[in-house]
């Protein structure tokens, strides 16, 4: 479904007249199914979130190519949504209208846009707080509103970039559940970028664990417990507790191979 | 709010009853009672020179600050959008806001000789040169997050301006406006005292060299309020607008 082949990107960092060229990713190769969850985990600055732009159509490659059923991505589409780590809420517009905005993009008329907008609204447990703005709520709430306002324009595949690091543990761990929930509802296809194995193991079906500057894969794993999973019971379950520290062996040779 | 509403009325009152007897104690032109301004001030209103001079001004005011505020405004959004039009003209921007304006009215009369065009040049020029920076300000100051969520969700350029640009960076151009207002009625004070003696700046002059001194400080009282007035609009259209800036600040 998701085709990524061969993608390298390098970026150019200028620091006082002195230009270098910092490679971000190099020959990045990935297939993800659909209604597949994907996790992807690495070091901080391993090029994840360049990856999901560039998934996304934000950004382009330097090489390689993106391709959707077949379809090789240039541009932003109706058939992705991005949520985002700061939310990135419009701090004028209420909840709703906040959800509204993309659908207004899509050209909706009025009422079906608020119908849509409140029922995805419902989804995520927000109702009572429609006409709030964004700096009246949590920010567990807030990346509740982030993420109907993704699911709004009903896309098949859904990018989250770290949408759960700008939150507590508490709240991070009520938001995973609730996104499982909604993730097997809604069938979506789910590339995740996380920080936290435990996060990654608990949400997916595959996590792909990359190496540091400049970003590759360096494994890709499958998450081998039953669904639907319970927070509590897989967290003790052994295959979780062994996968969980596999990652890590993992992610530590991927980092000190690098040095 | 009710409270600060309170001590301003105090503070007012308080002003006023020291003016008064100040005044009577001195009993010297210098320094008015404030009774005598009153009257000075109620005959100036009563044969219509207060009116028919505040009018004239204010027609200057509003024709000078309006171009200002539209010129400004589309002045600072192309140079806080395009980074060419910003080198382009950043710096004549920077020097005009700091010179001082008024080394400008012999050029302006000049230009646009001794009639109201050069008047509304004055205000216009006092006003324009904060909007515009305000404005450019607070366009590039946009959390570029929000226009890659944009962009990311579908948004062309004109959507991108129009639905984030704009709405992000409105309580930076409001207060351009608000301080723009300030200037403005600066500017048109000016005008009519230094090109041509017109509207309250001219009475300014007349009562100032006559040692009228009670309807002097009548028109200065006048010019005062409008001052304050004009404010209370601005700052009302920058609630209307930007109220959701002003909750996150108080909170």
């Amino acid at each position: 479904m998701v085709e990524i082949r061969g993608v390298s990107k390098s970026f150019q960092k200028t620091v006082k007249d002195n230009t270098t060229e910092v490679k971000a990713l190099t020959d990045v190769n990935l297939s993800v199914r659909a209604n597949e969850f994907v996790s992807i985990i690495g070091p901080s600055g391993c090029g994840k979130t360049t990856l999901l732009k560039i998934i996304d159509g934000l950004i382009p490659c330097d090489s390689g190519q993106i391709s959707i059923n077949g379809k090789q991505v240039t541009t932003p589409g109706p058939d992705r949504a991005v949520v985002f780590q700061t939310f990135a809420l419009l701090p004028w517009r209420t909840v709703l209208a906040n959800v509204e905005f993309s659908l207004e993009l899509r050209q909706l008329p009025k009422e079906e846009r608020a119908r849509t907008a409140r029922d995805y609204l419902k989804r995520v447990g927000l109702t009572d707080f429609e006409n709030h703005y964004p700096h009246e709520l949590s920010g567990g709430m807030q990346q509740r509103a982030g993420l109907a306002r993704a699911l709004a324009v009903n896309p098949m595949i859904l990018l989250m970039d770290e949408p759960f690091g700008a939150v507590d543990a508490q709240t991070r761990q009520l938001l995973q559940e609730e996104l499982l929930e909604l993730w097997q509802r809604e069938r979506k296809t789910v590339i995740f970028i996380t920080h936290s194995m435990d996060e990654a193991v608990y949400l997916s079906d595959r996590v792909v664990v990359m190496t540091p500057r400049p970003g590759q894969v360096a494994e890709v794993l499958d998450v081998p417990l039953a669904r639907p999973r319970i927070a509590d019971e897989v967290r003790r379950d052994p295959k979780f507790v062994e996968l969980t520290n596999y990652i890590w062996g993992s992610l530590k040779k991927a980092m000190e191979n690098h040095h | 709010m009710n409270s600060r509403f309170g001590t301003n009325v105090i503070s007012i009152l308080s002003l006023a009853v020291l003016w008064e007897v100040t005044g009577r104690i001195m009993d010297s032109t210098l320094i008015p009672p404030l009774s005598r301004i009153g009257a000075a001030w109620w005959k100036l209103l009563a044969s219509g020179k207060l009116a028919a001079n505040l009018t004239l001004s204010l027609t200057t005011l509003a024709a000078g600050f309006f171009l200002a505020v539209a010129i400004g405004i589309i002045i600072g959004l192309l140079m806080g959008r395009f980074r060419a039009v910003e080198h382009f003209l950043d710096l004549y921007v920077n020097v005009l806001m700091s010179a001082p304006t008024t080394a400008f009215v012999p050029v302006l009369i000049m230009w646009f000789g001794l009639g109201v065009e050069s008047r509304i040049a004055v205000v216009f020029l006092f006003a324009v040169f904060v909007i515009i920076i305000n404005t450019m300000t607070g366009v590039k100051q946009v959390d570029s997050v929000l226009v890659e969520m944009a962009r990311s969700f579908g948004a062309k350029e004109k959507e991108i301006f129009f639905k984030i640009i704009l709405p992000a960076a409105m309580p930076a151009i409001m207060a351009g406006v608000r301080l723009g207002m300030g200037r403005a009625v600066k500017g048109m004070v000016t005008a009519e005292m230094l090109l041509t003696l017109t509207g309250i700046g001219a009475m300014i002059m007349q009562y100032g060299s006559s040692f009228a001194t009670d309807s002097l400080f009548a028109v200065i009282l006048t010019i005062l309020i409008i001052a304050m007035i004009t404010m209370q609009a601005v700052q009302w259209l920058d609630r209307r607008l930007t109220g959701w800036k002003a909750e996150i600040a108080i909170e």
